[in-house]
């Protein structure tokens, strides 16, 4: 039942789909135009010091991330893992997402965020960029990507990344908390989601590739050139631009804060492979679940906690960004994240029915 | 020739009900299941309704199971109330006149709201309210809009999570309790006052010992009020009624073959009726066993244990249902509640230890029985029963159950309740 009063019926109506919801959706969208298509922002971020139309954009972001994150650890105060990780997302997007960026360029360096990797920002194994680095931030972003980030999903899960450092994680954990039940449960979208977002990583990949071919051929081959420049704007412009940038954001009041997250992300997808093998788990204590479904209603990414849960199976998810929300709403403590030392139960299917 | 196959028909959608029919799918592909339910077109999670109704949850989100899968697994939903049973034809009767034929049968009606008949409750037409099913639910929305204060009466789970969604739409409580404090049947003294504080630090006005003796209509029938067994009056446009639940069995006694009725459905170790074919199971079911008194057990747990061994039963295994340790859970408002064994049902000659966190709402009681523990009740805190579940199969003492308490905790990370405080006490006091 909705609550009363006018500010009750805006809540419900604002997470919940209504006139409202598609209302912000449509301003989102009409705010990341102006962004990406337009220089309405640039006499802003000059006239702030910040540069660009970027630099405004991300002291928007940073001002949403900690607004956010005060709302969360406010709300979550009995909640000691949740007041590590939102203090960890806050300090993170305001230190390396924010204020170093804008130090280096002060500096004369280039604006290189520590807190983005590839395969999420390609572009720091583009080796027209990479090879451009000052030595210790191409040294990070090689080691980063190839050693620190899949070490750090084996031993804690891919948490350590999508939900405690990550800028798009960030801020779906803290300005997108109100709209994280949104997420589409149903097994057709768990079936899409494993095919797009292993095809993005899939394209990334090849995108990587291929801009090391161009690179080491220079120009020799001007046909592949070309096709290797159109298929990295190709790729800018569906992945980077409209599905992380724009509709990742637009979508949060219609399909929850983690679309771009869980069906999309390259880094997800890897991450998501390494903790699959790695020591991260959702523990379910046995028999004590009471199908009441809260976790799996505000899972942000859409697992059907409940169906685990009431098979009194420990689980770990591919897709798990291991924000640690189930256990939280669970009414009788069923739940419990933790990185194991034994290594994980075989997969077993929830109904062992063979069906006709 | 392929063997004319069996067709199982299962009463009730609930837990019991729908463990059952996955049971029975599980191990008969063939086999026609049919689940029959008056009350909800699915099965959905009845423990759920709280946060539909502080519309945490949508009644779609307290469904377990997305709704294709009963389609996958060819199980029949037939919306319907039973109303009549013939076991000789093997027959079952619904209230619109339809009939279905079963080989076997399970009935998993469930609970009903007990009733109780104040002075004055005739003449009251609308606003008292029950909150088991999803009809209630549909009458407690319907009042609130209409409802400034309300009056909840009974201090057990449902009564408390009733006054927790009241609260949430900012009506003016009155919680009733008729005992001291609130739940004694599974809290202690010192437990039950530390729930109380909580209850009333939320705002509810708390009364122990209290209990309704007289009711008031008012205009068009809705209730106005009620008095106490003080003398108080409080006026209400609501009143929640959650003094216990009752087996659903009434309908049965009118039934062309009725089966053995008790308390509940009297069921044998298999779950079976005293007619052939007929099982129950669930919180309708009482058992009886050679050893026990005959008993029902009403809570998620029993009757999903229930419904899965009775379809083993109806299959043809061997069942020999025991009463398994008790083990229950529960939320009053924030605090955590968990407990294993036997605490307030202890023998008398039974030891108590309880500890109370210094600056937390938390607390620890170890019951031991001849050095073993028995039992335990724990508060405020996440702990993992089935650790103290073999802690009381292995005849623990106390002294190791307090030693090895950090194996059984199941905080969030970084949020372990923090035991020295305990261990400082136990060391003064040896």
């Amino acid at each position: 039942m909705v609550k009363e009063g006018a500010w009750g019926k805006f809540a419900h109506d604002v997470t919940h789909r209504g006139v409202s919801a598609w209302l912000l959706a449509g301003l989102l969208l009409g705010f990341y135009y102006l962004l990406y298509y337009t220089e309405t922002f640039t006499p802003w971020g000059k006239a702030l010091g910040l540069g660009s139309k970027w630099g405004f954009y991300g002291m928007l972001y940073t001002l949403a991330v900690l607004g956010g994150g005060a709302y969360m650890l406010r709300r979550y105060k009995h909640n000691r893992y949740q007041i590590v990780r939102t203090s960890v997302v806050m300090f993170v997007q305001f230190t390396f997402a924010f204020a170093t960026p804008l130090l280096l360029k002060a500096f004369q360096q280039p604006e290189y965020y520590f807190s983005y990797l590839w395969p999420l920002k390609f572009d720091y194994f583009n080796p027209y960029v990479l090879f451009n680095l000052p030595l210790p931030m191409l040294l990070y972003s090689v080691v980063g990507s190839l050693v620190m980030v899949p070490l750090l999903a084996v031993f804690f899960g891919k948490r350590w990344y999508c939900s405690w450092v990550c800028g798009c994680g960030g801020l779906a954990n803290t300005t997108g908390e109100p709209w994280r039940h949104l997420s589409d449960k149903s097994t057709a979208s768990w079936r899409f989601e494993r095919v797009a977002i292993y095809s993005v990583l899939g394209l990334c990949v090849v995108l990587t590739l291929l801009l090391f071919v161009s690179f080491g051929i220079k120009n020799r081959i001007p046909e592949l050139t070309k096709f290797i420049t159109q298929y990295q704007y190709f790729y800018g412009l569906l992945v980077v631009t409209w599905l992380s940038g724009i509709l990742g954001v637009v979508l949060y009041p219609i399909n929850g804060t983690r679309v771009w997250c869980r069906f999309f992300c390259p880094m997800a997808a890897l991450l998501g492979v390494m903790h699959k093998v790695g020591r991260f788990q959702i523990r379910v204590k046995d028999n004590m679940c009471i199908s009441c479904g809260m976790c799996s209603t505000y899972c942000e990414m859409g697992i059907d906690v409940r169906a685990y849960a009431q098979a009194n199976q420990s689980f770990t998810r591919a897709s798990c960004v291991g924000c640690g929300m189930c256990a939280e709403v669970c009414p009788r403590g069923v739940l419990r994240l933790e990185n194991v030392s034994k290594p994980q139960p075989q997969f077993q299917p929830l109904v062992q029915i063979t069906l006709r | 020739m392929p063997t004319p196959s069996m067709h199982y028909l299962i009463v009730g959608n609930g837990v019991a009900g729908v463990s059952a029919a996955l049971k029975l799918r599980e191990r008969e592909q063939e086999a026609k299941i049919a689940l029959l339910s008056g009350e909800s077109d699915y099965f959905f999670s009845r423990t759920a309704l709280m946060y539909a109704y502080m519309d945490q949850m949508s009644l779609k989100d307290l469904e377990p199971y997305e709704r294709g899968k009963y389609k996958d697994l060819r199980i029949d939903l037939i919306k319907g109330w039973m109303s009549d049973l013939d076991a000789e034809a093997r027959l079952v009767t619904l209230s619109d006149g339809r009939t279905i034929r079963y080989d076997k049968l399970l009935l998993a009606t469930g609970s009903l709201a007990r009733q109780t008949d104040w002075p004055g409750l005739a003449q009251v037409k609308e606003g008292v309210v029950n909150f088991v099913t999803l009809q209630d639910l549909g009458r407690c929305e319907a009042l609130t809009p209409s409802t400034r204060e309300a009056v909840v009466v009974g201090g057990g789970l449902i009564g408390v999570e009733l006054v927790e969604c009241l609260l949430h739409h900012g009506r003016k409580i009155t919680f009733l309790v008729k005992d001291p404090w609130y739940w004694p049947v599974a809290l202690g003294g010192e437990e039950g006052e530390m729930i109380n504080q909580h209850i009333r630090n939320h705002g509810v006005d708390l009364r122990l010992n209290e209990q309704v003796t007289e009711v008031f209509a008012g205009e068009g029938g809705r209730i106005r009020g009620v008095r106490l067994a003080s003398g108080a009056e409080v006026p209400c446009q609501m009143l929640g009624v959650a003094i216990g639940v009752t087996p659903q069995i009434e309908f049965l006694r009118r039934a062309k073959t009725p089966p053995a009725l008790n308390r509940g459905i009297v069921v044998d170790e298999a779950f079976l009726t005293s007619l052939p074919d007929v099982y129950a199971a669930g919180d309708c079911a009482e058992i009886t066993l050679a050893e026990t008194k005959p008993f029902v057990e009403q809570i998620w747990y029993s009757a999903k244990r229930h419904g899965m061994l009775a379809a083993q039963a109806m299959l043809g295994d061997p069942i020999h249902y025991q009463k398994p340790l008790f083990f229950n859970s529960a939320k009053f408002f924030e605090i955590e509640y968990t407990t294993v064994g036997q605490v307030n049902d202890a023998p008398q000659d039974a030891e108590h230890f309880f500890w109370k966190h210094p600056h937390k709402e938390a607390s620890i009681r170890l019951v031991t029985r001849n050095g073993a523990l028995i039992g335990a009740n724990l508060l405020g805190a996440r702990w993992d029963h089935t650790v103290f579940e073999r802690w009381v199969r292995e005849h623990r003492s106390r002294a190791f159950v307090l030693a090895h308490l950090r194996e059984a905790q199941f905080d969030f990370e970084f949020g372990r309740l923090d035991l020295r405080p305990l261990y400082e006490k136990e060391l003064v006091h040896g």
